[in-house]
């Protein structure tokens, strides 16, 4: 990063995020199982497992959706409304205090209907806006729960939202931008499928840049996010992000930003943090000037200042340019203890 | 009673006692093991380690020695997979590692299929495998067929973007009865009960099992929509279609 600022989008107020019962997040207070947290008083907190949580296998198979149990507890949806408040608070702090410079927000998995998703969004979006002034991330499958979170913005007035996302499957959200004065997270998904190759992703997100110009939005209001895939899967997943990333910059100049969910890339394989900051100093280096990502896991100091020459993050970066097929060296070495270095 | 000193292959030996955690399973595996001839033995273990060409080479040597496939794809390949099923619900293996299981299993099956299908015996089973109406994602949903065929099922992959009516006609136009079904957006998940809904419209339901999965579906979400499984990630859908499959042979 040389001048530029590289804008953290921090994706930790999602309500599909867990942690794990046998993880070290879970204990048993007094007979309550619960998640603990501190507080900002710099109290240990506990917030509770609902009982409707308990009853889901999700639970019975030791994950916990952490952030959806502090919303529902938060609206009074069950669980002590004040340890909700509390625990939301923690985690935008923790992203604040890391550098997030917008924080995205996600209730998709707090129920299925969407009128309760657009209650959840509505009361979110106020509530972390009355927390911080950093803007929000508007962040839905659902065209309706964004539009629910762009006007709570709109109506607390907050700083100008992000809308995500707008695709070519769902090319009238920029419209929706433009009305709320919002800016736009464009991406790569296709009309009828996602793309698997750098020329799709190109071409997608260039028509809904393309679109989004159209429509009146000013292109340093756009996020193109040419999508990260998991190189669990397939080796030159990251080959592909990072050359539609190259390929963006160079067609759409230094005023458009370019953004991409980082952790994907490392689903389903070990040491993910040491990877994820090999991924974004990459897509950095390729022209990206942004991510959507755990500020927390990954705090942007620490992925700029890792040892780039260590063995360790070479072994990262050899995977992600697809020349570990599989990631068994990478997978290997993490066996063997080799990828403990400290990435912040 | 069988112990795990009559094991006769070191690798399956020490897999066992390292990863296996839950009795039933160490049990289970004790006795699968060790009514395994050596040479079949040999095949898990090379199917464990990821290593298709052992995988490749003991298989076709044990159908020249006269080894039935049957017992081959049991004991051996199905035996292994087993074990790397285990070990990556622990946490103690990882997708790429899975995935090239997999493939080994299928450098094995490649062998078996052929006899198995000349000689009449019903392969494992086929698979239709979609996304859902209006979701577009994949990857789970390819995760999932990369398993299936590994674990010898015939999968018949309808993409993404799915409509009941493109379900309806797989079944249809194939011997299939087994459907999985994925979706990634809470906004698309009710497409799963519509895809339902057809099959009974259409007076189907009955011939057919339906499988469900993908990030935000839970197993309580499949049995709302009346689905006759789920599966949390690929290797619960083998499994789960495993379970399934001979409720709709035939």
């Amino acid at each position: 990063m040389k001048g530029t600022r590289f804008v953290v989008i921090g994706e930790n107020v999602h309500t599909s995020r867990i942690v794990l019962r046998k993880g070290k997040r879970f204990a048993v207070e007094n007979g309550v199982e619960g998640v603990t947290f501190e507080t900002l008083d710099g109290e240990s907190g506990l917030l509770p497992i609902s009982d409707a949580m308990r009853a889901t296998k999700a639970y019975d198979e030791g994950r916990i959706k952490h952030i959806a149990l502090a919303v529902d507890a938060a609206m009074g949806r069950g669980g002590d409304p004040d340890l909700g408040l509390e625990y939301l608070r923690r985690v935008v702090a923790d992203q604040v205090r890391t550098g997030a410079h917008y924080l995205d927000v996600n209730v998709d998995e707090i129920s299925l209907r969407t009128g309760e998703q657009r209650a959840a969004m509505e009361w979110l979006v106020g509530y972390v806006g009355s927390l911080t002034a950093l803007p929000i991330s508007v962040d839905s499958s659902d065209i309706t729960v964004i539009e629910a979170g762009l006007a709570a913005a709109r109506r607390a007035g907050d700083a100008p939202p992000i809308l995500n996302s707008a695709s070519l499957e769902r090319t009238e959200a920029v419209e929706l931008a433009v009305e709320y004065g919002a800016r736009a997270i464009v991406t790569a998904a296709g009309a009828d499928g996602m793309p698997s190759s750098a020329g799709e992703r190109i071409d997608n997100a260039s028509r809904m840049v393309e679109r989004a110009l159209g429509a009146g939005l000013r292109i340093g209001d756009l996020f193109v996010d040419p999508l990260v895939f998991p190189i669990s899967v397939d080796s030159s997943f990251g080959l592909h992000t990072l050359e539609a990333i190259r390929a963006l910059r160079e067609r759409y100049g230094p005023e458009i930003h370019i953004t991409g969910g980082m952790s994907n890339v490392s689903f389903g394989i070990p040491a993910r943090k040491l990877m994820n900051a090999a991924f974004i100093n990459l897509a950095v280096e390729a022209g990206a000037d942004s991510g959507i990502i755990d500020p927390v896991m990954n705090p942007p100091d620490a992925v700029f200042s890792v040892d780039r020459d260590s063995e360790a993050y070479g072994m990262a970066e050899d995977t992600l340019l697809g020349r570990d097929e599989m990631c068994m060296n990478y997978i290997m070495a993490w066996r063997k203890g080799r990828l403990d270095t400290p990435v912040g | 009673m069988f112990q795990l000193s009559g094991i006769a292959n070191e690798t399956i030996r020490a897999e066992i006692e390292e990863f296996l955690e839950r009795p039933e399973e160490i049990e289970r595996n004790i006795e699968l093991f060790s009514r395994a001839s050596p040479a079949m033995q040999d095949i898990a273990a090379a199917l464990i380690e990821g290593d298709n060409d052992t995988v490749d080479r003991l298989t076709a040597a044990a159908l020249a020695d006269g080894v039935p496939a049957l017992e081959i794809m049991d004991d051996g390949l199905i035996a292994g997979m087993g074990i790397v099923g285990i070990k990556f619900r622990e946490g103690f293996v990882f997708v790429p590692e899975v995935l090239v299981s997999a493939r080994a299993m299928k450098a094995g099956m490649a062998h078996i299929e052929p006899i198995l299908a000349a000689s009449g015996v019903e392969p494992i089973g086929t698979v239709i495998m979609g996304t859902v109406q209006g979701d577009l994602h994949d990857i789970g949903k390819n995760l999932c067929i990369m398993m299936l065929r590994g674990g010898g099922f015939t999968v018949i992959d309808l993409g993404v973007n799915t409509s009941p009516d493109e379900f309806l006609a797989a079944v249809k136009d194939s011997d299939a009865r087994l459907i999985g079904m994925s979706a990634l957006l809470t906004t698309t998940m009710p497409n799963m009960a519509k895809t339902v809904e057809a099959f009974k419209d259409a007076g189907l339901r009955e011939q057919v099992r339906f499988m469900v999965g993908g990030a935000p579906v839970t197993p309580e979400f499949g049995e709302e929509v009346g689905a006759d499984g789920y599966g949390k990630d690929a290797l619960a859908c083998v499994a789960l279609a495993k379970q399934l499959a001979p409720e709709v042979r035939g």
